[in-house]
């Protein structure tokens, strides 16, 4: 009866249903997308030039506002002269679906317009080096710190402050600081992701870590586990899974400084290949390498999930998402939906 | 005082076999003691003692049952000795030596699953030995006997997310006893079960403490446990807080579902009760005046 119901408070839904919406959260926006670009009647506040006829400023290729358009023709009706033709398109910002999908193949073998400009492929691979280092290096210093924050008070008391203070402290500030010290290379974007991570990723996995139960470590000392031990058979492993979420979504973060750090020094990257592309008005390849950041980061993000569920099999029955659950779900019935009664009905 | 199982209503007279099994159990050395153990909580005008002057000595192999009121401070007790919280007064003598902090001869069992979910049933019973420096091989090897003892070799590679809640607190048990804990203390360790499977566990803790060496402090607020499991049972008190009597049971062993019936249990039970359940005389007129029932709804 549970199933019936769409909108059933805080119950999960049936893999299909879960599957269908998950697939209608992408094709929405695209949908919106594909009305706007392909129904001419929807926007399309142009109009594309084919024949410029008596008009002296009109071009072919020309897009005029479809105002103007239809003021010079109706002059050249009034006038008896040849008229203008053309279509009505969208804004050269806006291209169809279709252009930025085939912009999503042909971007990586367009050849770039001058010969010491970076290929597309090895822009995103610029990128993803840029970001791995400034997360790599952000987590070998802030895990053993968040830990260790999160497992003694004393270190908690005498580092946290401080980060609590500087994190506020927006990471494109350092920006000019940066490239003054370590000078216009890559050097400085790596600092500028640290900076962004960094100081989010001790707090936050010192919480994750305060929050290990404190009956375990109970259990532990009267098992003989103290001081270094405890740290490293207990505390790490009972908050393994939940630091692995937490670095997750602050690897998500990252992202989100890289453009503010490719743009530090000399401009490099996938930022370098989308102002080059806009500057070129190829527009579609803006949006395919737009949109690769995304198809870059969710994947890595499904991946990280993927190596979660096999690297903490102690968590997989407690995640209600895992895909071993919703298999369980779709052949037995939705379990978790049994526990939560049914309110609609008097 | 002379014994006669029959019309026997005292739970202070024994028969003779448990007679001689006290002074047995009373002739081994005393394995930990308490003297003069107090706690406070709180500070100033605030504060306030859950318990004081409680003193106890527990001998070897001797099975001893806490029982007491909610909020009288059994599970205080429990964890002073297991060195997880710190009397404001007094000391716990092990061996004769005073300890202070958590040990791995204090061996714990809690209420709550507290079994570590990373690790799979064999893990947790190794994990004690690991701790004590043992080479995981052998640690391995003494972990399955102890699963076999508990019955439960066949789950030694599930996690405990597998199990069910008196599987739990038998690989809580066996991972307490792997370590070979001079005293065992068990915070309600089946308060959490089915009155089936509490059943169970109780016959099959009995079971082992007969095979193992090791001597058992179990806090209960279930007197049938009490009086089914024990040697002998601390009742605390409140107001004021602390020991009120340090009862021998005079059931014999081993114990038998039959003997619950029995005129010993019976009586044991009934002092118990008298214990737990004080005489309710609050003066009427000291409540106070709430009418609660609806209107001709009146109760005589
Ligand atoms: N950390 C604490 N701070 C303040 N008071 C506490 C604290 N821990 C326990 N107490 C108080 O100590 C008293 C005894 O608690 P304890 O848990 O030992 O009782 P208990 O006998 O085990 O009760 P129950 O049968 O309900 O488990 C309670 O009144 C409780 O309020
Ligand atoms: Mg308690």
């Amino acid at each position: 009866m549970a199933h019936r119901d769409w909108l059933g408070l805080k119950q999960e839904l049936p893999r299909k249903r879960r599957m269908w919406l998950t697939t209608l959260s992408f094709c929405l926006p695209i949908l919106l997308w594909c009305a706007v670009s392909y129904l001419p009647w929807v926007w399309h506040p142009l109009v594309r030039v084919t024949n410029p006829g008596a008009v002296d400023y009109f071009t072919e290729d020309m897009d005029v506002p479809r105002a103007d358009f239809a003021s010079e023709l109706a002059k050249a009706q009034a006038a008896g002269q040849p008229l203008p033709e053309g279509i009505r398109v969208n804004p050269v910002y806006l291209p169809a679906p279709h252009a930025v999908a085939i912009a999503f193949v042909t971007a990586f073998q367009t050849p770039p317009r001058l010969p010491n400009e970076p290929w597309l492929h090895e822009s995103l691979g610029h990128s993803i080096r840029t970001i791995l280092w400034g997360f790599v290096v952000s987590s070998l210093v802030g895990v053993p710190l968040g830990i260790l924050c999160g497992t003694y008070r004393f270190f908690s008391r005498l580092q946290e402050p401080f980060i609590e203070f500087f994190r506020y402290l927006p990471a494109p500030a350092f920006g000019a600081l940066s490239v003054a010290i370590l000078g216009i290379d890559d050097a400085p974007k790596v600092a500028i992701i640290f900076v962004g991570t960094f100081f989010q990723q001790v707090l936050v996995i010192a919480n994750t870590v305060r929050k290990v139960d404190p009956a375990l470590i109970e259990a532990s000392q009267t098992l003989g586990a103290s001081g270094w031990k405890l740290v490293r058979r207990v505390i790490i492993p009972a908050s393994i899974s939940e630091v692995y979420t937490d670095m997750r979504i602050l690897l998500g973060w990252a992202w989100t400084y890289l453009i503010v750090a490719e743009v530090v020094g000399t401009m490099s990257g996938i930022t370098f290949f989308i102002n080059q592309q806009a500057r070129y008005r190829n527009f579609d390849n803006v949006y395919a390498a737009i949109a690769m950041i995304g198809v870059i980061g969710f994947s890595t993000d499904l991946f990280l999930a993927w190596l979660g569920e096999h690297l903490f099999p102690w968590k997989r029955k407690t995640r209600p998402n895992s895909p071993t659950r919703s298999l369980w779900q779709s052949c037995f019935g939705g379990a978790p939906a049994k526990e939560i009664p049914c309110s609609t009905t008097p | 005082m002379q014994y006669d199982p029959l019309i026997s209503q005292d739970y202070r007279s024994q028969a003779p076999e448990v007679a001689a099994r006290f002074a047995r159990i009373r002739s081994r050395p005393v394995i930990l003691s308490a003297r003069n153990l107090k706690r406070n909580f709180g500070a100033g005008p605030e504060a306030r003692t859950i318990f004081e002057g409680v003193s106890l000595d527990i001998h070897r192999r001797e099975f001893i049952c806490v029982i007491g009121p909610s909020g009288c401070g059994k599970s205080t007790l429990a964890r002073i000795v297991a060195g997880l919280d710190e009397a404001s007064g007094g000391e716990v003598l092990l061996d004769g030596k005073a300890v202070s902090g958590p040990g791995p001869e204090r061996g714990m069992v809690f209420q709550g699953y507290t079994l570590f979910p990373w690790l799979t049933v064999k893990g947790n019973v190794m994990f004690g030995r690991e701790m004590g420096g043992q080479a995981p091989s052998e640690a391995e090897r003494e972990a399955r006997q102890w699963l076999d003892m508990v019955g439960l070799g066949k789950f030694e590679n599930a996690y405990p997310h597998e199990l069910s809640g008196g599987m739990k607190q038998r690989v809580a048990i066996a991972r307490a006893l792997a370590n070979g804990p001079r005293i065992l203390i068990m915070d309600e360790p089946f308060g959490a079960l089915d009155a089936q499977t509490r059943a169970q566990m109780q016959a099959y803790l009995l079971q082992i403490w007969r095979k193992v060496d090791v001597t058992i402090l179990f806090i209960t607020h279930d007197l049938d446990e009490a009086a089914y499991l024990s040697d002998r049972i601390l009742v605390l008190g409140t107001n004021p807080g602390g020991l009120v009597e340090f009862i021998e049971n005079p059931v014999s062993r081993p114990r038998t579902v039959e003997q619950f019936r029995g005129a010993e249990f019976l009586a044991l039970k009934r002092r118990l009760e008298e214990h737990i359940h004080p005489p309710v005389e609050v003066e009427e007129e000291r409540l106070p005046m709430v009418k609660l029932t609806l209107a001709g709804d009146e109760v005589e």
